[in-house]
């Protein structure tokens, strides 16, 4: 126990320091961006003398998760005063759909949850942390957690108090947990999804784990129990938004699964022999009572992360054999999808709108999808080793924007296992690419000898080689910067705050500029601002209906 | 052994790879160095099938004859000829040439496996350019049509007669450029040198792609280190870099683990993390295409220092991955290859780390 009196605002940027002294020798607490510092505002990490290596090591993922108050009234519907919609849509675009269905999501990429009084209570992040910790000491009431595996142990933090130490663990004794999501607008209680290292799954409702004084699971509806569908490695877990408590699990052996939870899975779940590896195909439960009701084998060898596009319509998938690919939800279908320059792909995201998507792998680079051109617009280049985790940042917004839709700007982030977090802003106008060779011909005209050589580049095929390293526009970062000791393993952005992880299952939490300089007014100005100038991104988060 | 080979032909089952021979290689005293790397180069599939070729090619060479060439196609037939799938066998003749050869690794000390490969891939080269120089054939005529990936030529300013290209040179050779740029007159000097395999600088949590990147990077020669600029007939700040003018087949990269440390006047085992992807490619040639590679062996070093420890090896054959130690032989996971990539913390138990990587050219699977 180092230290973790919270006393108040003033203390906050003095705390940190000697946090990360303590933790992190030779980091700074620390960096610059254009739009000011982001400060090292506290960790989060479990207690050292209890790991459990039982099973064998695992990387640290997180997931963020807002409980709302407990009378889980049903939701509004979404014909409220305009005041109401208005906050509405802020708290979607604060929940983020970029994140999508990472297990480092911030409650599940369905942004659409009424956090309202989450952003409020955010907002008195560092000034009441003493009384964050009885507000949840029943834990009846709302609060935000961070939900982080180590080992054989899945940890749970009170997001907004500066106490290092998880208010809980619980530990699974026969395997380790790897995935997790989280979904806010769950609505029979079980929002909390954790996918392990032998295929199993659970499902559990959060509040009743944190009400529970040991240190099991309770509550919990088990699926894929002993691997009994699929017994390789769960990689990833999600809640399709809108999806009607339906979720997808992926696994190492390339193949992704759709359940419905609070289905029993008694019924025989076994499904066809794939025929081909190496093809896509979906298969349907034989029996209505199976549980899962799909699989899709998507490629060879591991899935190694999913993402749904922010309204559920669209689900990015990276593996091992180095494609995104991206699929129809509802119509089962492959839509479009690239190679990475080289190597397995790692993570993936979208961005809040639905026309980006970001992934990072082996091959050190941030590529950055578009849907609308159906290409690669960019590879970051800045990474000195693979690239473990990328997010678009929803709740940037451009200075310049104003608008002007033709200068949209985004801005994004990405750690590495190079332990540094990179941010990067992508200003569509400035994308040029680099001068072709003349004998490679004109894009436009695909006519004679020519054509051969750009139809390689941009093939009609549904699946894309990996681009050329010349044809590509290369992106250099904003911000470089060392966060931890350890190779890093997540990200996520919140309105007030940067977290990032590390694979050994410590987590920072950088606050944003206007929120170190100026706390207790600044997030309201934030969230009217945010408001103002993207209103196509908030009409269209806010959108959802309830 | 009889037992440890049948449980890998029980794990492999039906699958195991028809004309394949998995052996494992017994270890007379520290020479774990040689094993190691005779693994990987059995499982350079190129190699061994042009090996086997010269074997059968050359008359059987009486025993004055005998030479590391002979003593390694020699051992390479009679793994390949084993009846049985899977044991274990004594590379006794080769290791006692090798002795023979070079007194370095005459001791029972721990050797570097790296040294030894350079050591042992020049010796070949020699005695094969001995033996074209013996049959009095002209270069041209000899084995070395011109390389499958163009002409070579400029090779060290031409100030050589045209060296001979043997296929150990059409496996493992690559050509590098040294450009370096006068600051004063701008006048780029360019100069070729061949190379067998890549010898990297590393760095903590990094990756080969940022390590070659480092290696082809431009570097200032500037103070005690300028550089003769023979336009401006004197010594000149100047600006270096390395280019991968003809990336090689087979591209061996060698992580420079032991680090001399002058303050301790000794060698210190970096055991740095540095991640290597399965495939990768090499974007700083000055080919049009960038060249794409698989990763199908890597030499392990284990031990924390580098004058003790061990040496195993991870090869890849027929798409499974294969765990050669001595005379050990197991199958394992393409997974578990994350578990020699090295330590993100200095004082650590995990001391099994990647040491020299064997890269294939895409383009020469599947011809081979």
């Amino acid at each position: 126990m180092i230290h973790s009196s919270g006393n108040g605002m003033m203390s906050s940027s003095a705390a940190s320091s000697s946090v990360g002294n303590s933790q992190s020798p030779g980091l700074k607490t620390y960096f610059k961006t254009p739009e000011g510092r982001y400060k090292l505002h506290f960790e989060k990490t479990h207690p050292a003398g209890l790991l459990h290596y039982a099973h064998g090591k695992a990387v640290t993922q997180v997931t963020l998760a807002q409980l709302k108050e407990k009378p889980a009234q049903l939701p509004p519907t979404p014909t409220g005063s305009s005041s109401a919609s208005g906050v509405r849509s802020a708290a979607a675009r604060l929940l983020g759909g970029g994140n999508g269905s990472r297990a480092l999501s911030f409650v599940g990429g369905n942004g659409a949850s009424k956090a309202v009084a989450g952003s409020s209570r955010i907002g008195s992040m560092g000034v009441s942390s003493s009384s964050g910790s009885a507000l949840c000491s029943n834990y009846d009431g709302k609060g935000t957690f961070l939900i982080f595996n180590v080992g054989d142990t899945v940890y749970i933090s009170d997001f907004n108090s500066q106490d290092k130490d998880p208010i809980k663990s619980i530990h699974f004794s026969n395997s380790n947990p790897v995935c997790h999501a989280f979904d806010a607008d769950a609505k029979d209680g079980h929002d909390l999804l954790i996918g392990l290292n032998s295929g199993d799954v659970y499902s559990v409702s959060l509040r009743q784990q944190l009400q529970d004084v040991g240190k099991k699971l309770v509550g919990a509806q088990h699926y894929n129990r002993d691997g009994s569908v699929n017994s390789s490695r769960c990689t990833s877990v999600a809640w399709a938004p809108e999806g009607d408590g339906a979720f997808v699990v992926t696994h190492a052996d390339g193949n992704l699964y759709v359940y419905e939870k609070g289905k029993d899975g008694t019924a025989d779940s076994s499904f066809p022999v794939i025929k081909d590896q190496t093809q896509f195909s979906v298969a349907h439960a034989r029996s209505s009572k199976s549980n899962p009701v799909s699989r899709w084998h998507i490629c060879q060898g591991s899935i190694n992360s999913i993402s749904f596009s922010a309204d559920g319509a669209y689900i990015a998938t990276v593996g091992r054999d180095g494609y995104l690919r991206v699929f129809d939800y509802s119509k089962e279908q492959l839509i479009c999808g690239v190679k990475s320059y080289y190597g397995a792909l790692l993570c993936c995201a979208w961005s809040m709108d639905g026309k980006y998507i970001l992934t990072g792998g082996e091959d050190d680079l941030v590529q950055v999808w578009s849907m609308d051109e159906r290409k690669v617009v960019a590879w970051g280049e800045g990474h000195n080793s693979w690239v473990s985790g990328v997010s678009f940042d929803p709740f940037w917004s451009s200075p310049t924007s104003e608008g002007d839709v033709e200068s949209v700007m985004y801005r994004f982030g990405s750690v590495g296992q190079d332990t540094q977090l990179l941010l990067w802003d992508l200003v569509m106008d400035e994308l040029v690419v680099p001068l072709r060779r003349p004998s490679g011909g004109s894009p436009t005209f695909s006519t004679g000898s020519q054509s051969a050589h750009w139809d390689t580049l941009t093939p009609v095929g549904t699946l894309q080689p990996a681009p050329s390293m010349r044809d590509v526009p290369k992106l250099s970062p904003l911000v470089a910067h060392r966060v931890h000791n350890e190779p890093l393993s997540d990200l996520i952005f919140t309105q007030e705050s940067v977290l990032t992880a590390c694979r050994e299952g410590h987590i920072k939490i950088w606050m944003r500029p206007a929120h170190c300089e100026n706390q207790s007014s600044s997030s309201e100005n934030v969230l009217s601002n945010s408001l103002k100038e993207k209103p196509l991104l908030s009409s269209k988060v806010g959108s959802y209906k309830q | 052994m009889g037992a440890a080979g049948s449980k890998l032909e029980k794990a492999l089952g039906d699958q195991f790879p028809e004309g394949e021979r998995y052996f494992g290689l017994e270890n007379f005293g520290n020479t774990c160095y040689c094993n190691s790397v005779l693994q990987a180069l059995y499982f350079c599939v190129p190699f061994r099938e042009q090996l086997l070729q010269y074997y059968t090619s050359t008359k059987s060479p009486s025993d004055a004859d005998e030479n590391l060439l002979t003593c390694l196609a020699d051992l390479f037939s009679q793994i390949c000829s084993q009846k049985k799938k899977t044991g274990v066998i004594a590379p006794k003749r080769f290791v006692q040439r090798v002795k023979k050869e070079n007194e370095l690794f005459r001791s029972y000390m721990h050797q570097d496996a790296h040294e030894f490969l350079n050591f042992l891939l020049n010796e070949l080269v020699e005695i094969l350019e001995k033996e074209s120089r013996a049959t009095k054939s002209s270069p041209e005529t000899s084995s070395s049509e011109k390389s499958v990936n163009g002409p070579i030529n400029g090779l060290a300013n031409g100030t050589k007669i045209e060296p001979l290209v043997t296929w150990v040179h059409k496996n493992f050779q690559g050509i590098l450029t040294n450009e370096t740029r006068c600051l004063r007159c701008e006048t780029v000097t360019a100069r070729d040198e061949t190379f067998l395999d890549l010898s990297l600088d590393i760095e903590q949590n990094s990756s080969i792609t940022s390590c070659l990147k480092n290696f082809s990077s431009t570097e200032t020669l500037n103070a005690e280190d300028k550089f003769f600029c023979d336009k401006c007939c004197s010594l000149q700040e100047a600006q270096k870099r390395m280019k991968i003018k003809k990336p090689p087949h087979i591209l061996v990269i060698h992580l420079k683990r032991f680090k001399y440390i002058e303050q301790l006047s000794r060698y210190k085992k970096l055991s740095y993390r540095v991640v290597f992807p399965l495939e990768l490619k090499l974007s700083n040639t000055m080919e049009d295409a960038d060249s794409e590679y698989t990763l199908f062996a890597v030499v392990v070093h284990v031990g924390s220092g580098p004058n003790h420890g061990h040496y195993v090896s991870l090869v890849k054959s027929h798409n499974h991955w294969l765990f050669f130690d001595d005379e050990n032989v197991e199958m394992v996971d393409e997974s578990a290859m994350q578990t020699f990539f090295g330590s993100s913390q200095e004082y650590t138990s995990n001391t099994d780390h990647g040491y020299i990587l064997f890269y294939e050219s895409v383009s020469t699977i599947g011809t081979s």
